[in-house]
């Protein structure tokens, strides 16, 4: 435990997380007198104190967003190089696997990106109109998302305190692939099934995006990157490595690939991200932004072109699937 | 048209130090018309002046300028409004003593998204404008009173608003460089903007293109 | 507004105001300088080691009686060298010798000169080594530590090696290793395999330990109980549990003083939170005739967190260069015992370059990332200010 906790990068990390945590708590408090006794209609000092205040919160949130997306391929690299001491890891994927908390804590923090975007977006909306009018609601989504931080921050510590230096951890190899005893994809599924099951949901995604209906592009979405991860690793991730065994979701984010993992799960996560964000601003404040659900098409078809891509290169070098 | 509706200040209000600058302001003012705000120091028309200016916000009532209310807008919106319809002279004329002339007059428009060059251009109409083109490249610090504010002229109408608003212009130049303040307003006037003028210096009793004059004593127009 | 015009603007500034800067960049130099400092000089050792620890054998197999390490039987070689999957299995001989005048220890490896060595280092020394001159007579090499003592002694040439049946044997000195081995040669003696058995007291068909090499990583565990099974009383050390303990043992020692240089960073956070919060009636004048000509909070906000950022980057900038230099062009006086130890032979050390981006970057989000964290709320202070407040 110890030594997994004094690795240089670790620490880094740990401390980062710490001083988000502490600036966001001091929002958190500011917010809270924001959200009771916000009234743009009246012309008190104090009003105009709680303006100048919600300024500092906004400064301190971009500030955060901004870390945060940096702190992720951080966080991975920072994993990776504890696989150096950690019996039976190779790279990121078997370290995150260490422990229960590791696939959890991913996800997670992903999610958290998403709702910080989220946010970014319904504050420049609330700040372009001269009444700033979904204030309070911004000021109560903040409350979740520094929750949320909260229990990022736990489940990190919970995380790196349990990754044991002693006992052997499994590989890539056995978790998504080759020598493992029974499928890993959900279902139960066959590769072939699984494509058909991506290929699907892409264009179902396509036409709930013209729908504009937001429930069914929540929906959709969230079935769309769930099926997207599994065939990526499984199917399209060996296409980049043009490897039939070499089943896994991180190294594609290595140069040796030139970080096309970067391409791939940014696109997607972009493009989930933004039907993610018409979906909520919809039902938030019945606004409709159509610029969002463009960029969710753009980014969605471009991570679908760059996974076939692969495949469909490896097909004409070779004249044949893997 | 400026429009002041039942404006008050309160400063320090429910404070031992509770002070009313200015109480159940009614004004009304015409475009392009040139007004004096005339009272001594401590009347309250500095403090009118920078709710004028949106750039402090009354404790209670309204500001309409062309039929947008300002008093309470959010400080996005606020600067907004001043950058493209406001232009201020301060008594101090509040340079930036370690930048040059051109540079102190190019700072309104920086965060307005206009490229360098748009921006060198808009600099030269107002310099060239306020009489003070030979010392562009001069730094502040060693200019005179009259030409310090000139500059700040300049700068006042770089974005070519529609409203100047001077705060005692005169209260630090001699005699000459008051005339040639006075000038300046003329050519202003000409060029049809509204003017605002707030000050007790008696020069500008009886000049022939103010249009009105208001007086204010203790916070009340009298 | 446009990126390019508002740069202009900020460089301008912090141009015309360079000296209220000067502080804060001095000690923001001070601290990346040693902080970049101990991580080159660690990461620089770590790969010096790991180096070396590559080129050697997979397995060690000591003899262990009542928990102390004795000789090994050479006969043991043929033993382990018939289980299936081990190759090269060779005698190492080496050992102490305490050497009297300067009560310093001494370590003496024996190279066996006509077998063909795994160890991918001897094999290097062995390349430039003329070997018949070498063993004309009894002779050494020695590293740079010991070189220095034996001059000090005055034994430039040659130095008689007291042994165990109390007769003194005359070893010359061949040659000095270069100094940039000297990180883990320093006090170090090589010299033929039956000469150093005599000098260590080992028998002729004895070994200090016996080294193999198993290909197939897979087969490590396997082996291991083979090699138990052939002989109870050994003890097995794997070159992949050395590298563990050694990367741990710098993780350690790093992660030590990255947490001493935490404790640096809050103590200067709150510097940086006090000087930007205190800020000068003119700082404040500036802030107020922006506001008052336009600027929003928004927009001054942005201006003073940028150039914030710019002071933390150059001095980054500055404060990594110089300790570049310090360490790898001067080899870092008095900071590189820390990591070495004083304790037995005075090492002069040079280190190799060894700096990837992941060390740069974990530096940088160390440094700035406090740095603008602490300006953050005074910033925001001064920004909010009634235009009409500051410019009185």
């Amino acid at each position: 435990m110890n030594n997994v906790l004094l690795s240089n990068e670790i620490i880094v990390f740990l401390f980062t997380q710490i001083i988000l945590l502490s600036l966001l708590t001091i929002s958190f408090f500011y917010s809270l007198s924001i959200i009771k006794n916000w009234d743009y209609s009246k012309t008190t000092q104090e009003q105009y104190k709680l303006e100048k205040r919600s300024y500092l919160v906004i400064l301190i949130i971009s500030f955060t967003m901004i870390i945060k997306i940096f702190l992720m391929p951080y966080f991975a690299y920072s994993i990776d190089i504890l696989s150096h001491i950690v019996p039976g890891a190779m790279c990121a994927a078997g370290v995150i696997g260490a422990n229960e908390y590791g696939q959890p804590l991913l996800t997670f923090k992903v999610v958290l990106l998403f709702f910080i975007g989220i946010w970014m977006i319904l504050n420049t909306l609330d700040l372009k109109e001269k009444t700033y009018p979904y204030t309070k609601k911004k000021f109560y989504f903040f409350i979740l998302i520094f929750l949320l931080v909260i229990i990022e921050t736990i489940v990190d510590i919970l995380y790196l305190t349990n990754i044991s230096t002693q006992e052997p951890v499994l590989c890539c190899s056995v978790i998504f692939g080759a020598s493992s005893t029974g499928s890993q994809i959900p279902f139960n599924l066959d590769i072939p099934m699984l494509l058909v099951l991506f290929y699907l949901l892409y264009f179902l995604s396509i036409f709930v995006n013209i729908q504009k209906n937001p429930y069914l592009n929540i929906i959709v979405n969230i079935l769309f990157i769930y099926i997207a991860y599994y065939t990526v690793t499984y199917f399209f991730g060996t296409y980049v490595y043009e490897l039939p065994t070499h089943q896994c979701p991180f190294c594609m984010l290595q140069h040796e690939y030139f970080y096309i993992g970067y391409f791939i799960w940014g696109s997607l996560f972009l493009g989930v991200f933004f039907a993610f964000a018409y979906a909520v601003l919809k039902l938030l404040i019945n606004k409709s932004l159509d610029y969002t659900l463009k960029y969710s098409l753009i980014f969605n078809t471009l991570f679908v072109l760059i996974c076939s891509f692969y495949t469909l290169k490896y097909y004409f070098v070779n004249g044949v699937f893997l | 048209m400026i429009k002041v509706n039942n404006l008050n200040k309160v400063f320090n209000q429910n404070t031992k130090k509770e002070f009313k600058a200015l109480k159940d302001i009614n004004i009304e003012i015409q475009s392009s018309t040139c007004v004096i705000l005339k009272g001594v120091s401590g009347s309250g028309k500095s403090t009118l002046l920078s709710i004028l200016g949106a750039l402090s916000k009354p404790s209670s009532g309204d500001i309409i300028i062309n039929n947008d209310s300002i008093a309470k807008l959010p400080d996005l919106h606020s600067s907004a409004f001043r950058a493209k319809n406001l232009g201020f002279i301060f008594q101090s004329y509040n340079l930036f003593n370690e930048l040059n002339v051109e540079e102190n007059i190019s700072i309104p428009l920086v965060p307005l998204g206009f490229s360098q060059k748009e921006i060198n251009q808009k600099v030269q109409t107002a310099l060239t404008l306020a009489n003070i083109e030979h010392k562009k490249d001069e730094t502040v610090s060693n200019l005179s009173g009259g030409e310090k504010q000139r500059t700040a002229i300049a700068r006042a109408l770089v974005n070519n608003p529609d409203i100047i608003l001077c705060d005692e212009p005169t209260a630090n130049l001699d005699n000459a460089n008051s005339l040639k303040f006075i000038e300046v307003m003329r050519k202003l006037k000409e060029l049809n903007k509204t003017i605002i003028i707030a000050t007790h210096d008696p020069i500008f009793d009886k000049l022939d293109f103010v249009d009105d004059t208001i007086n204010i004593k203790d916070g009340e127009i009298t | 507004m446009k990126t390019s015009t508002f740069l202009n603007f900020l460089f301008l500034l912090i141009y015309k105001h360079k000296s209220k800067h000067i502080a804060i960049s001095l000690i923001s130099i001070l601290i990346v300088f040693l902080i970049s400092s101990v991580l080159f000089i660690s990461s620089s050792i770590q790969k010096e080691v790991f180096n070396t620890l590559d080129a050697q054998s997979d397995f060690v197999v000591q003899r262990i009686n009542s928990g102390k390490i004795i000789n090994t039987p050479n006969s043991w070689i043929e033993d382990f060298s018939d289980i299936n999957g081990v190759e090269n299995t060779q005698q190492r001989v080496y050992g102490q010798y305490f050497f009297e005048p300067s009560q310093k220890y001494f370590t003496i490896v024996g190279i066996d000169l006509f077998e063909e060595s795994t160890n991918k280092n001897v094999k290097k020394l062995l390349q430039i080594l003329n070997i018949e001159d070498f063993l004309e007579k009894d002779s050494m090499i020695i590293g740079n530590g010991v070189k220095e003592v034996l001059k000090e002694f005055h034994y430039f040439d040659d130095y008689s090696f007291k042994l165990h049946n109390r007769e003194l044997k005359k070893i010359s000195i061949f040659k000095a290793l270069p100094k940039d081995a000297n990180i883990l040669a320093n006090d170090l003696i090589i010299m033929d395999i039956s000469l150093a058995k005599e000098i260590l007291n080992i028998n002729e068909d004895e070994s200090t330990d016996i080294v193999l090499n198993i290909p197939n990583e897979l087969e490590h565990s396997n082996i291991k109980i083979e090699l138990i099974l052939k002989h109870l009383d050994i003890r097995v050390i794997q070159k992949e549990d050395i590298k563990k303990a050694y990367e741990n043992l710098y993780n350690y020692k790093g992660g030590l003083f990255l947490i001493l240089f935490i404790i640096v960073m809050i103590t200067f956070v709150l510097i940086l939170f006090q000087r930007y919060t205190m800020i000068s009636s003119s700082d404040k004048k500036e802030i107020g005739i922006l506001r008052a000509v336009g600027w929003s909070i928004k927009d001054v906000i942005k201006l003073k967190i940028f150039e914030t950022f710019i002071i933390a980057f150059i001095s980054f900038l500055i404060g990594i260069i110089l300790a570049y230099i310090f360490v790898f062009f001067l080899d870092a006086p008095i900071l590189s015992n820390i990591f070495l130890g004083f304790h037995n032979l005075e090492n002069s050390v040079s280190f190799s370059p060894n700096i990837n981006f992941s060390t740069i970057s974990t530096l940088f989000l160390f440094f700035i990332i406090p740095f603008i964290s602490a300006v953050l709320i005074p910033t925001w202070k001064i920004a909010v200010i009634e235009p009409s407040e500051s410019m009185k």
